[in-house]
């Protein structure tokens, strides 16, 4: 298979504007691919070929007349199937919206096509975003291409997200992210991805879980990669009140591959506890690699990230429950068990305890930013298990049986209640062959710190670069057997 | 905090308007019952002097 799928987006925007590739050929190479794997890998509702093609053809005409060409001229992206995309079914993983057809793009997708990228169709995801396995009853469980025998989950919500890139089946992908959507299918599926400080990009035509812990960004197989979708996304959004006017810095020159003299702040205690020795390890080494390239490192514990479950609850839950209302009631049965379960809980929330929730958010976040006062970043595993086998509700962890879905969000949602940028890059690997993600948590607005630390720890490191064994030929044995 | 009993949660869900069966209340009383205590546990004396991010804006 043409090895144009493997090429960064940074590298096909530079060969594209040089003539080195058309268009033409990176798309046709990626939808050959989509229709290689994806009958197994399931990344993908809808697929926008012709589309995708139309426009790759006038954008290599664009190139070929000299006009000028958008940062991400050329590229092919996936859209979580959450995004509004005008013309362009959009399910929201859902039985609910089958069939539904907006008619104008959510702001991110409008600045990217504005910037040159080439939607090639909408991602598989948790029905309306609410699960961190990233499994679809409706249209069936992605597929996480680093497990060829077994069917491990992708992580979510953002799971096709997650394994489109990772597989090669597009350049770069936008995700959602309420409680840790872009950051856990990208530690599991071996990918980089980004959650951007709240309001730094718009959620304008993205059907929202929670609107005050709802966030979106890229998710892509770099740092870099995900430093040029987001400088394309982000901004102020008149469509959405609670976007920043701050000015979007450079994230790309932001990359200069120094983090000499950084501080970065090493998440103790909460963040160790329930976390397997591989994944304990893995982060450990990476924090030796930021020490090498002259970073210093120092232990944090955060005393009041332990009430983020409860706080999380308080406002997830009736904020999703309240988007959700009135399906719930008229088409209950339309929902997977899961999410209609989830829902319902939601409904029993006081409004006292919403509030009191809020509060626990304010504490919280006051915390953190003591923490980031005294470091540049702080870090930690993503994750404190890998991917699981599909179906899979309990893990193991140096002896202690914990349940799969609390232990995915586990590291990740304290950062949605407080709102800072988190990104999730690869940090190894297990004996088994699973991703590690590293967590790199930033400053309110400083993205360009966070993906300064992910893109130096990029240089030094192959992780990133890894490919998943979808290429080689299936070993004999049972299909789906679980680990 | 009392516990919830399954009555008690049939009225609560009467009044929101779900229309739920006694199994699928069942179901939902452990749930409900385990998120309660877990927001009951959230620390009053530390929350006292801190307004809700009800109105969550980064600027």
């Amino acid at each position: 298979m043409s090895d144009l799928v493997w090429k960064s987006a940074t590298e096909l925007a530079r060969a594209i504007a040089a003539r080195e590739i058309s268009p033409v050929e990176v798309v046709q190479a990626h939808l050959d691919r989509i229709a290689a794997l994806d009958g197994k890998l399931k990344a993908y509702l809808t697929l926008t070929a012709e589309a995708a093609l139309e426009r790759a053809k006038a954008a290599e005409a664009a190139v070929m007349s000299g006009e000028p060409l958008g940062r991400l001229h050329g590229v092919p992206v996936g859209f979580k199937d959450l995004y509004w995309t005008k013309g362009v079914t959009t399910t929201g993983g859902s039985r609910i919206l089958a069939g539904w057809v907006p008619d104008e793009d959510a702001t991110a997708v409008s600045r990217l096509a504005a910037a040159g990228a080439i939607a090639l169709g909408k991602l598989n995801m948790h029905e309306f975003a609410y699960g961190p396995e990233g499994l679809n009853p409706h249209y069936g469980n992605p597929w996480n291409p680093w497990d060829h025998n077994t069917h491990r989950i992708c992580g979510g919500s953002s799971s096709g997200s997650g394994a489109a890139v990772a597989a090669g089946l597009c350049a770069g992908a936008l995700g959602s992210d309420t409680g840790g959507s872009i950051r856990i299918p990208s530690a599991l599926c071996g990918i980089s991805g980004i959650k951007p400080t709240y309001g730094r990009v718009s959620r304008a035509g993205v059907l929202p879980l929670a609107w005050s812990l709802d966030h979106v960004g890229p998710m892509c197989r770099s740092a870099a990669d995900c430093a040029l979708m987001l400088g394309a996304m982000a901004g102020y959004d008149p469509r959405d009140p609670t976007t920043s006017v701050l000015p979007v810095p450079d994230y790309t020159g932001a990359l200069t591959g120094q983090i000499k003299g950084l501080r970065v702040g090493v998440l103790r205690s909460f963040f160790l506890e329930s976390t397997g020795m591989a994944l304990r390890q893995a982060v450990e080494e990476a924090v030796k690699v930021l020490e090498g390239l002259g970073a210093t490192a120092h232990e944090v514990n955060l005393e009041t990230v332990g009430h983020a479950p409860a706080a999380s609850h308080a406002v997830l839950a009736p904020e999703a429950f309240a988007y959700h209302e009135a399906w719930l009631k008229a088409r209950p049965g339309d929902y997977g068990e899961d999410v209609r379960q989830r829902l319902r809980v939601g409904a029993f929330v006081s409004g006292a305890e919403y509030l009191k929730g809020q509060r626990a958010r304010a504490l919280i976040r006051g915390e953190v930013d003591g923490a980031l006062a005294k470091a540049d970043v702080l870090v930690c595993a993503t994750t404190p298990i890998v991917a699981t086998a599909v179906g899979q509700a309990e893990v193991t962890v140096e002896h202690e049986k914990l349940p799969v879905r609390a232990s995915l969000i586990r590291f990740t949602r304290p950062f949605n209640l407080t709102g800072h940028p988190a990104a999730s890059i690869p940090c190894g690997f297990t004996a088994a062959g699973l991703p590690v993600g590293l967590q790199i948590i930033g400053r309110p607005f400083d993205e360009a710190t966070v993906l300064r630390v992910a893109d130096a720890y990029q240089r030094a490191t192959d992780w990133h670069a890894r490919r998943p064994p979808v290429d080689q030929p299936r070993p004999a044995g049972p299909e789906g057997a679980a680990a | 905090m009392e516990p919830l009993t399954l009555d008690a949660i049939r009225a609560l869900a009467r009044s929101l308007g779900l229309d739920l069966t006694d199994e699928e209340l069942a179901g939902l009383l452990p749930l409900v019952q385990t998120a309660r205590a877990m927001m009951d546990a959230l620390p009053s004396e530390a929350l006292r002097d801190l307004e809700p991010a009800s109105q969550y804006r980064i600027l």
